[in-house]
């Protein structure tokens, strides 16, 4: 009857974007007559933050402060095309889309700039919401003036539109092999867990996290520091408590109510020790890569990991319940030897269970396809 | 450079924690007729008889659609990148999952239309629920599924495949093969907000529809195709969502209300309650991974078999795209040559499982990541080293043979083994991501077979 501590690592990594791509986003803005900007996207903020995101990446590669920056993501009426917020695409994909379009319009509001300054558009940049010719900062024009000269002198609406996309990558179904690079980017994290396991009740408490997660750029560090410690706490829930189908296969006696459902509270939430890294993407705004969904990928096989090291048996079905710590501490099971070959976990294989031991499927069988 | 890398704060931030932040439940329209649907209570049976004409007789009933009021009833959510439908958005002659909607009410109030729900005759004759993904093929499971125990659409095959270099030849030059079963459960995406949609007939025959969609584009889509109408006869109002987590990309309430509206006349509301979002959405798969790996005595992967298994529940929705991901993920972030892998998408009588954070890859770091530490500890090798030693370097090629650009495993494992004072060896703890070479390119990276009989590298050299 003790309390065993014991620490896990695991490494892992997750693409950005949707599998094979053809997913875009798209984006346009328009510059208001006193040269504050409209931005319009159908990039869906779920609560991660992407419309902060991309005020914060038109602001600027245009060259205005961001309280500037008005986004809009209300409707499919005023918004173009944005296939949605999910494969961990918010901020590279519709980043990018958002980028371009600043691009564009930075590009119109220096012409129009260039025929009021009669200072050719390459010698001219924007800063803090005001054009500046190159070398001579003292002669500039503020982006209001640009706008209403181009309103009510030129008869011309600044604009620009933005267009992410990454054409469709097509496997082959024979080797799995990729005509193109089927993901934005890929990013890396690594997870240590530090837990305390009591051998008596079976409960395990995760005492400590340390998580690394290199995102490229980190275009808001605090929305960063969000997906991650999010994350981390709904990755404890998957190692440690939560089962829609507690007796799986079983559909009986699910939890109906959040007083029915183990899940992960403030309370249970351990130390975390936050490590961003960034090297940059080529592709992505400003070289950012995704942090989104991989948030809670590492923490679950980092905690068995940690189990192990405190107790020495493995538990390999997730969560790690009081009851499966328990049993996994009773039976005290060693992996099947076989010459070389060292086999976990046997009793709960498709050999094991199946009554025709899986043969079936189109002829290859259902087991390891080596048997 | 100003904005981009500052902390500035979520601009929904305010209105979420004043409680001002209007979310789709928010919206009041009058004259709102509210939903509520009759739903399966057996996980597996057929529909023996249905009659909705007392429910519809009912003071304050509206409206009182089933799968005959569809336009085009079976539509898949992958449909356009070429994954056949399977799914009817109300059952037809069968039920497959305990919670499935049959028939769906629209009524003065909520009261009234679950009163107009009971009022729906309906027989079943029930059947035997497949539940283990195990015994899918066995002999004396009948499957349920019109497309037989798994989805049979990858190509001409019926589960995702890699198959890359010489497996066979790699698992004879190994000193140890480890293997190992690895099974995440199902969980919920628990956001706070359950799915509820308000669609609105508007005078000019378009129908607004406030949807809690992660994708407004994409549920536009689906419903487009359920009512076959142009994208400019509707307008999706959203981008405000209260927890999504993956569980708001399938298309729950949008079409319905849509399809209630338009038979009523009559803006529908239609709010999941709590038991509904834990009984009738999606949940994130449950999986079956089986792995064993060719190792050699000092620590490099060799090569790996695997096989998964993914509980799609009774429908595909995005279970193949999933397990698609996964297969692609499936060495983790190592370098691992010589793979045999096969992925199947099992039909189960329960809720369909999709989208969930970490899709099809949550599952595979699960599996790949206790199988390095089990490897370390079968050959009493450092857990650290293993995973730099192996770790994807820059021009490697992974299990679809993507040549890596920019890796990051070596700096990740650095700067957590720093973190924790962790001592690595000096060859380890000065590695970088830069090409291999020297002893960090051993032949197994240099040359392995491809299936055309040609060699390939699978380490690109310094």
């Amino acid at each position: 009857m003790a309390k065993h501590r014991g620490r896990g690592i695991a490494t892992i990594e997750y693409p950005t974007g949707m599998n094979q791509n053809g997913d875009p986003s798209q984006a346009w803005i328009k510059v208001k007559p006193d040269g504050r900007i409209d931005v319009f996207a159908g990039t869906v903020d779920i609560g991660q933050g992407s419309k902060t995101v991309h005020t914060q990446i038109v602001a600027d590669t245009i060259g205005v402060p961001y309280e500037w920056v008005t986004m809009d993501v209300s409707n499919t009426d005023s918004s173009p095309i944005c296939t949605g917020s999910f494969a961990s695409r918010g901020t590279f994909i519709g980043g990018n889309a958002v980028r371009f379009a600043a691009e564009q319009v930075r590009e119109r509001i220096l012409e129009i700039a260039s025929k009021e300054m009669e200072i050719d558009a390459a010698d001219l940049e924007i800063e803090d919401g005001e054009v500046l010719a190159k070398g001579a900062p003292d002669r500039k024009l503020g982006l209001a003036d640009v706008a209403a000269a181009a309103t009510w002198t030129h008869g011309d609406l600044l604009t620009g539109t933005g267009a992410a996309f990454k054409p469709y990558s097509t496997v082959d179904d024979d080797t799995g092999e990729v005509d193109s690079e089927p993901h934005a980017a890929i990013s890396y994290a690594a997870c240590v867990a530090e837990v305390e396991v009591d051998d008596e009740t079976g409960e395990v408490r995760v005492d400590k996290l340390v998580q690394v997660y290199d995102v490229g750029r980190a275009i808001n560090p605090t929305l960063v520091e969000g997906q991650i410690e999010g994350g981390a706490l709904m990755g404890l829930g998957l190692g440690l408590l939560e089962s829609s189908y507690p007796y799986y296969p079983s559909v009986e006696h699910r939890g109906e109510q959040f007083g029915a459902y183990l899940a992960p509270m403030l309370e249970d939430l351990p130390d975390l020790d936050n490590v961003i890294l960034e090297h940059p993407s080529a592709d992505g705004p400003f070289g950012a890569k995704a942090i989104g969904e991989m948030a809670n990928n590492a923490q679950p096989p980092a905690i068995m990991s940690a189990i192990h090291d405190a107790l020495g048996v493995w538990v390999t079905e997730a969560p790690a319940t009081p009851e499966r710590v328990l049993n996994a501490i009773q039976e005290r099971k060693e992996p099947q030897r076989d010459g070389k070959r060292v086999v976990y976990d046997e009793e709960i294989s498709i050999a094991a269970v199946s009554g025709n031991r899986g043969k079936g499927g189109d002829g290859e069988g259902f087991l390891l396809p080596d048997e | 450079m100003k904005a981009v890398g500052a902390r500035l704060p979520r601009y929904d931030g305010v209105g979420h924690v004043t409680g001002r932040t209007r979310f789709v439940d928010d919206v009041r329209i009058p004259g709102t007729l509210w939903a509520k649907a009759l739903r399966s209570p057996h996980p597996h049976a057929g529909i023996t008889r249905l009659d909705t004409s007392k429910a519809e007789r009912r003071p304050g009933v509206h409206a009182v659609i089933t799968h005959e009021d569809v336009p085009q009833n079976v539509y898949g959510h992958l449909q356009a990148l070429g994954v056949p439908a399977d799914e009817p958005l109300l059952a037809v002659d069968d039920v497959r999952y305990k919670g499935q909607p049959i028939a769906v009410v629209a009524a003065e109030d909520e009261a009234t239309a679950l009163e107009a729900v009971e009022l729906i005759e309906v027989e079943f004759e029930e059947r035997e629920p497949v539940l283990d993904i195990r015994k899918a093929f066995d002999a004396d499971v009948k499957p349920f599924h019109q497309w037989g125990p798994a989805y049979p659409h990858f190509g001409p095959y019926t589960s995702r495949r890699i198959r890359k270099g010489d497996v066979d030849d790699a698992f004879e030059r190994a000193d140890v093969i480890v293997q190992g079963v690895y099974r995440p459960q199902a969980i919920e995406q628990l956001p706070i907000e359950p799915q509820v949609g308000l669609s609105v007939p508007e005078p000019d025959g378009r129908l607004t529809i406030y949807s809690c969609t992660q994708a407004m584009y994409f549920s536009m889509g689906v419903v487009a195709a359920h009512l076959e109408w142009p994208l400019n006869k509707l307008k999706f109002v959203g981008g405000t969502v209260g927890g999504g987590f993956g569980g708001k990309v399938d298309t729950a309430t949008e079409t319905i209300t849509a399809l209630l509206a338009l038979k009523a006349r009559r803006p529908v509301k239609w709010r999941w309650t709590r038991e509904e979002e834990f009984l009738c959405s999606s949940t994130r798969a449950p999986w079956h991974m089986e792995l064993a790996d060719a190792v050699t005595s000092d620590g490099w992967l060799l090569g790996r078999k695997m096989i998964t298994l993914h509980d799609a529940g009774a429908y595909t929705r995005f279970s193949s795209y999933g397990v698609t991901k996964h297969s692609f993920h499936h060495t983790g972030a190592y370098t691992i040559p010589n793979l045999r892998f096969d992925g199947y998408v099992v039909y189960t009588n329960r809720s369909p499982t999709s989208a969930m954070r970490g899709f099809g890859v949550t599952s595979v770091s699960f599996a790949v990541e206790i199988q390095m530490n089990r490897i370390a500890e079968t050959l009493g090798i450092d857990p650290l080293e293993l995973r730099l030693k192996n770790a994807n370097r820059i021009g490697d090629l992974t299990a679809n043979r993507v040549r890596l650009s920019d890796p990051s495993t070596v700096p990740v494992v650095l700067a957590a083994a720093d973190r924790i004072g962790y001592k690595l060896a000096p060859e380890f703890k000065q590695m970088t991501s830069e090409p291999r070479s020297g002893d960090l390119l051993p032949d197994h990276l240099l040359t392995s077979v491809t299936r055309g009989g040609g060699a390939e590298t699978d380490g690109r050299g310094a």
